[in-house]
């Protein structure tokens, strides 16, 4: 579509966008500014000027308020609850798009009910299994019930239907193996399909709170969000140490969707419209 | 038979744990919703209807869900028609498009809680949000938005219009890619103006998307719970449906009975709400 050449138009829709961004920005900038200022500074309307820059903030966070240690925890279960999503979704998806199994139509069945069924449904009976089962409190019950996820088996599986099975049949011919067919030969060539999951999930686990923060009770256990929705709980609020705090959670998100831009709109929308 | 076993085998971590961690607790908490389970207690009776009836008894319960729908209500509408006037604003090509793009898509992949911490800084009194309402000409509460019964929950459904609109901009972004040209050059011959065009083309193909984008913002939207928690603790009239479940559930009381039967009641209120939007979305769509 080309765009009308009238001025009035034009300027109008500029002012609008400038408007908007504005408006969606601000937040997040205030966020990196506040991090930078004194404890003492003055959060008023002609602070922002007037405040001082000072990285102590983060100085302090690592050394005292543990936030090392909730981005370590942050760190380790998104890595190890990504890859688990790549093995394992992957797995399955290629058995469900390459194998006609008996449990086929059921296991899909069951995957469409239970992604319908909103998760709040889960909160109490998972806090009682992991209780009983003895990995409440413990890097297990971040990451165990994640491993897998119902968006990620249809992502993955869509994709091995659109490939050609030729290649399988020239791999078997040439006389490899299954495993080396599956993981040697398919699986690479799933990555874009991988990449979209892995980039989702990760995202995901990064920002999430709710079960994190009932699953466990421990400080040496708490991921970034956690441990700032926790540290802003027992103590007049001092911005600009929980500002500093937010701009780590924040700043790793901003830099990998800076380069996986494409991925992340396709993984969106990928669920919601198929042409 | 043995690529049968194979794909089984290939299959089984992902269906276990999906069987474990998922699909069985769905039905444990049903079950344990017709029980007096009490984790101090240490009693667990079949009970049958009870929690039910104590639940539409419970002011709590009720207070908790008139918010949840004030939510689910006020915010959809607005989100909605906001991402679409943003999906139309960047849908065509100009100069910097992509920035614009971004920006708006920003909030929406940023952590919830990093989100409602900053809101709570910008609500809060003196905050920049009460300074531009005092600027405006209203007078905000007097300990700022988020302690007033008066301001508390529409102020964070106003948080939540803010974080989600870039996130359904762009699901309306891909349903307008997927509108052919040549209804715009048809419309255009037929002499058709920009208004008549999105009132005539535009929206009526736009439709299943509109619904796919209200459907997933409403079953999301009845299980807000973090914004609740890190900004008010449910205080000032803010208590939602997922809220109570916690209090309920996992504070003081440890009622895991109850608060199961709670989160069923919440689930057959969104299956109510979403499931003929599901079946009109089917008829009209092959989303899914």
């Amino acid at each position: 579509m080309v765009t009308r050449g009238y001025p009035v138009a034009a300027m109008g829709r500029y002012a609008l966008l400038v408007f908007a961004a504005v408006v969606m920005l601000f937040p997040l900038a205030w966020m990196f500014r506040v991090a930078f200022m004194l404890p003492g500074d003055s959060l008023g309307l002609g602070a922002l000027a007037a405040a001082s820059w000072t990285v102590q903030n983060f100085r302090d966070l690592f050394t005292q308020a543990g936030l090392g240690r909730a981005l370590f925890n942050s760190v380790l279960v998104g890595t190890v609850v990504t890859l688990g999503n790549i093995a394992f979704c992957f797995m399955a998806a290629y058995g469900l798009a390459r194998y006609r199994l008996i449990t086929h139509k059921l296991l899909f069945g069951a995957v469409l009910i239970v992604l319908m069924i909103p998760a709040h449904i889960v909160i109490i009976p998972l806090y009682l299994i992991c209780l009983k089962a003895g990995i409440y409190d413990s890097y297990w019950a971040l990451i165990l019930p994640w491993l897998v996820n119902p968006i990620g088996i249809f992502l993955v599986k869509q994709y091995i239907d659109s490939m050609p099975v030729a290649m399988e049949e020239a791999a078997r011919v040439d006389g490899a193996g299954e495993l080396r067919i599956i993981f040697g030969v398919v699986m690479p060539l799933c990555k874009p399909a991988l990449a979209v999951l892995a980039i989702q999930v990760f995202f995901t686990n990064w920002n999430s709170f709710l079960f994190p923060f009932i699953l466990t009770s421990r400080e040496s256990l708490r991921t970034l969000p956690v441990a700032l929705a926790m540290y802003q709980g027992h103590q007049a609020i001092d911005w600009p140490h929980l500002m500093a705090g937010s701009s780590v959670a924040v700043l790793p998100i901003l830099i990998v969707f800076l380069f996986t831009q494409r991925h992340i709109v396709s993984g969106i929308t990928a669920g919601a419209i198929k042409q | 038979m043995r690529a049968r076993y194979a794909g089984l085998v290939l299959s089984s971590p992902w269906t276990v744990t999906f069987a474990l961690f998922w699909a069985f607790p769905v039905l444990y908490s049903l079950a344990m919703s017709f029980t007096d389970y009490g984790l101090l207690s240490g009693a667990s009776n079949w009970i049958g209807l009870p929690n039910y009836q104590e639940l539409f008894a419970d002011p709590d319960f009720l207070g908790a869900l008139k918010n949840t729908f004030v939510f689910v209500l006020g915010t959809i509408p607005v989100t909605t028609v906001l991402a679409l006037a943003m999906a139309l604003l960047v849908n065509r090509q100009f100069r910097g498009r992509a920035f614009f793009r971004s920006a708006f898509f920003l909030p929406s992949i940023t952590s919830m809680v990093v989100i409602a911490l900053v809101f709570t800084n910008l609500l809060s009194r003196g905050g920049y949000i009460a300074l531009l309402a005092e600027m405006a000409g209203f007078s905000p509460p007097e300990h700022g938005f988020l302690y007033s019964d008066s301001t508390a929950l529409y102020a964070i459904m106003a948080m939540d219009v803010w974080m989600s609109v870039g996130y359904y901009m762009l699901i309306f972004l891909a349903g307008l890619k997927s509108i052919p040209d040549e209804l715009y050059e048809a419309a255009e011959i037929a002499g058709a103006g920009p208004v008549r065009t999105f009132f005539s083309v535009t929206l009526p193909l736009l439709r299943p998307v509109a619904l796919f984008v209200i459907v997933i913002n409403s079953i999301k939207s009845f299980q807000v719970f973090v914004e609740i928690f890190v900004m008010t603790k449910g205080k000032f009239d803010t208590s939602t449906g997922v809220y109570f479940i916690y209090e309920q559930g996992l504070t003081t009381a440890f009622r895991l009975g109850y608060a199961s039967a709670a989160a069923y009641v919440l689930f057959v209120i969104i299956g109510l709400f979403s499931i003929p939007q599901f079946l009109l979305m089917r008829r009209r769509s092959t989303a899914w």
